[in-house]
């Protein structure tokens, strides 16, 4: 049944239109089953200029009404002219002759025009999807920096990226995606600052996709990654136009859909998700500070439980005398190993977090209360954990706020629970090989042929943007390790 | 030809010569050295250098002139295939060898110090299986690995100097040729092999972006820790004077206990550790990939990769031969270092008077 179905959509694909309107119109309606699709509708008019039929296919749900109105019925039911296109006001108007690409057009919004005696239709776009007005950036928050942030649909998000960066090299090139439910993704670059190699290849990743449908950006991120097992993501998600332009100007790569709010950045390094687009708004020394507390929210985030279970167990030596005695006299009563007390913290800590998240919005404060409570009070006074700890997880968890990129911010909160099993083990012995190699994880890994943890090692010609910046008037080249075609952005 | 180049620059030679020599500043070699040199021993890198220099100028030398070549090919090349491999395979012997001495007497290090209710066994697993993941990673990535730890191992390392110069009394340093010149310069010539990983890194030669990167970021890193290590043999020198450098087991982590930052943070000696320890496994990183890839490249095994977990295994096993610590130190170490500091002085030799007879020089 199910193959059934498709063979005669693939039949469908080549059947071209046949000179009876009539004709037509049934096999329009039956690849529709207009007796069944409440919103789709059919108009019939008697043009002026030629005294002939015409009748309007079109979904009532996705087209703007005063457009049809104004743009294609009045006319046709007033205006003299030599033929149909030189009659209809609106701006975009095509011709088609098979029953495929009316399908698609009417799909995506579009009015299909069928006409007594002729083998074309036209099409003209009248499409009005439904989407939310620009909004505020709700994850990438900044101070200094424009308010603007992507919305569900795709014209004005380009829009919003065109606006920043006006340049006649500057392609919105429209790949389909999808069997079934046909969605264009869109290729943003600089068409002579962009290497083609990766464009080369993040085409060829899109013409290989072979799914019915492909909804939004955060499916496709899934879909054209390289290591879908990896602790990291090779791609950058970024809901701020200013930053997406940025990437364009320095030669990446953005994929855009419609339905999402947010783009991707392709190729990524590691840096792409250390940095925040407000460092390079703010002056030099305010940036860099920024960096540098973001630097060592992100090692804390990472390493203070893991090096605290390990220096507690394996070399109490290390603590100077005082501060071990407030630490032993604090554990006194505790009933629990200090990994099972920190694995404890750590969990409820998550379990707050994944809650907060999904709560509804009402009874947002309650969580708030609960997880203070539970967290600060209720745990160190029935001795189940000792108040070291909760300072230690409450500033893992507060630093890993600190990484604001959520695909950063899940890397470092599943690695903080590797490491405390490494220290668990062997103390800084394991603790040091384990981050050393996940160092070298990083190193090791390419997105889209890029070393993730360039340009830092290996190295290539570019402004060494990687924890700090330079000056920006110092900045004379786009990152080298993309191989932009035009290295060379200043003086 | 984006994903061919090699990621591999002069700055990576530079770090992982300074990380696989450098460590044997921390480790036994100095109290090895201290044996016979006392308070002289600082003078000791010197008189080696000086007899290890030619070989290893000579063995670039050939490398260079025969372009496109590493380390075994070019044996093969110049003294036939089969000679060729005979040494190649020598030397895989000799750098196996050394890795297991070398291995044991860090895990004897680490469970001396920080773990001595530990079993040997259960340590040196611990340290050969990171040492066996990160290899596993690839050349191109423990370089990386090399190059961007470098810093902060020579950072804390240069804290540790600073740290302990207050200590120091520079009078220490005298008697300057301590027991006397000759044992000194005897026994500095003997241990000449303590610089052998310059030859081991040679393997890599073809693998970097161009081999003028390498040669310069071999040499000049080689230059940078033949100072460092004088250096440090100097700071001991003048902190254990000489009637107590010979029998300071670890300089390098007495070092660390001596040093204090202000008066609450007393005891900060697991803080060295830990860079200690990136380092430790940076330099078996590299030691189980290049043997691998001898002994890959002397039996024609393209895919070399999968040999490491056995060789890891096969140094621990080996690594575990010596009864214990100080004979693993003092008789198995000692003598090995003499024992192969004259095939490393003499093989490059032999290579360049084969090419210069066979005539392949003039080209």
């Amino acid at each position: 049944m199910f193959f059934k179905g498709k063979k005669n959509a693939e039949a469908n694909k080549q059947v071209p239109l046949s000179r009876n309107l009539e004709k037509n119109t049934t096999h329009l309606k039956q690849l529709f089953s207009s007796e069944l699709n409440k919103d789709f509708s059919t108009r019939e008019i008697t043009a002026r200029y030629s005294n002939k039929r015409i009748k309007l296919f079109f979904y009532s749900s996705i087209v703007n009404s005063t457009k049809i109105h104004e743009g294609i019925i009045r006319p046709l039911l007033e205006a003299k002219g030599e033929n149909l296109p030189s009659i209809i006001t609106l701006e975009a108007i095509k011709e088609l002759t098979d029953f495929d690409s009316i399908i698609d057009d009417i799909n995506s919004g579009n009015v299909v025009l069928l006409l007594e005696d002729s083998k074309t239709a036209y099409s003209v776009n009248v499409a009005d999807f439904k989407h939310r007005g620009i909004e505020k950036p709700e994850n990438e928050n900044a101070v200094k920096a424009p308010k603007e942030a992507f919305t569900e649909s795709l014209n004005v998000n380009i829009s919003l990226v065109r606006k920043r960066f006006h340049d006649k090299q500057l392609i919105a090139e429209a790949k389909p995606v999808g069997n079934r439910s046909k969605l264009d993704v869109t290729i943003m670059y600089v068409k002579d600052v962009v290497n083609n190699e990766i464009l080369e290849n993040v085409r060829e990743r899109l013409d290989q996709l072979s799914v019915d449908n492909v909804r939004n950006i955060e499916s496709l991120e899934q879909y054209i990654e390289e290591r879908p097992y990896s602790i990291v993501s090779s791609l950058l998600y970024t809901e701020r136009p200013d930053r997406a332009a940025s990437y364009l100007e320095d030669g990446y790569i953005v994929l855009m859909m419609e339905n999402s709010s947010a783009c991707l950045v392709l190729p990524v390094t590691f840096w792409s998700f250390f940095h925040s687009e407000e460092d390079r708004y703010l002056r030099f020394l305010f940036g860099n500070f920024s960096r540098i507390i973001r630097l060592l929210a992100f090692l804390i985030s990472l390493l203070v439980s893991g090096v605290y279970v390990a220096v507690t167990n394996y070399h109490s030596e290390m603590i100077p005398p005082d501060l071990l005695l407030a630490i032993v006299s604090a554990r006194e009563r505790v009933p629990f190993p200090v990994v099972f007390e920190v694995l404890l913290m750590e969990i409820s800590f998550e379990l707050i977090r994944e809650a907060g998240l999904r709560i509804p919005n009402p009874l947002g404060p309650t969580i708030g209360i609960v997880g203070a409570l539970i967290i600060g009070q209720a745990a160190v006074e029935a001795n189940i954990v000792s108040p070291i700890v909760v300072i230690v997880v409450a500033l893992s968890g507060l630093s890993s706020f600190a990484v604001a990129n959520i695909s950063m911010n899940f890397t470092i909160r599943i690695t903080r629970f590797l490491f405390i099993f490494a220290a668990s083990f062997f103390g800084m012995l394991s603790l040091t090989g384990a981050f050393l190699l996940w160092v070298m994880y990083l190193a090791s890994l390419r997105s889209f042929g890029v070393p993730f943890l360039a340009p830092l090692s290996p190295s290539y010609k570019s402004t060494n943007d990687t924890v700090f910046r330079k000056i920006i008037k110092n900045e004379y080249f786009r990152p080298g390790q993309i191989k932009p075609k035009d290295l060379r952005k200043k003086g | 030809m984006f994903k061919k180049e090699s990621r591999l620059r002069s700055r990576e030679a530079f770090a992982m010569i300074i990380l696989m020599i450098g460590v044997k500043i921390s480790n036994t070699t100095p109290s090895l050295f201290a044996q016979t040199g006392a308070n002289a021993m600082w003078l000791m890198p010197s008189i080696s250098l000086v007899v290890i220099l030619p070989s290893v100028l000579l063995l670039y030398y050939l490398l260079k002139k025969y372009e496109d070549k590493n380390l075994v090919e070019l044996l093969e090349d110049v003294l036939g295939s089969h000679i060729g491999k005979v040494i190649a395979f020598l030397l895989f012997l000799i750098f196996f060898v050394l890795m297991a001495i070398e291995g044991r007497s860090y895990t004897e290090q680490l469970k001396l110090l920080y773990f001595p209710d530990s079993p040997t066994p259960f340590v040196f697993f611990i340290l050969f299986a990171i040492a066996f993941y990160g290899a596993k990673r690839g050349l191109e990535t423990i370089g990386s690995a090399s190059y961007i730890f470098l810093f902060y191992i020579k950072a804390s390392v240069l804290l540790l100097a600073v740290l302990i110069f207050r200590e120091t009394i520079t009078d220490r340093i005298f008697p300057i040729f301590g027991n006397g010149l000759k044992p000194l310069v005897i026994e500095g010539a003997k241990k000449a092999s303590i610089f052998s990983d310059v030859f081991l890194l040679t393997m890599a030669y073809t693998s970097f972006d161009s081999s003028k990167k390498f040669r310069l970021g071999v040499l000049s890193g080689f230059a940078f820790v033949f100072i460092e290590m004088t250096f440090f043999f100097f700071l001991y020198c003048t902190t254990f004077d000489y009637n107590s450098i010979d029998k300071v087991a670890f300089p390098f982590h007495e070092l660390t206990q001596y040093v204090d930052m202000g008066d609450f943070f007393t005891n900060i000696e697991t803080f060295f550790m830990i860079f200690w320890l990136f380092a430790a496994f940076i330099k078996y990183m590299i030691y189980l990939y290049f043997i691998s890839w001898i002994f890959g490249a002397v039996f024609n095994i393209k895919e070399f990769e999968p040999l490491i977990l056995p060789f890891a295994f096969f140094g621990i096993v080996a690594g575990m031969v010596p009864e214990n610590a100080v004979i693993n130190e003092l008789v198995f170490k000692s003598s090995f270092m003499n024992m192969i500091t004259p095939f490393f002085v003499g093989f490059p030799v032999l290579l360049w008077l084969v090419a210069k007879i066979k005539g392949d020089l003039r080209r």
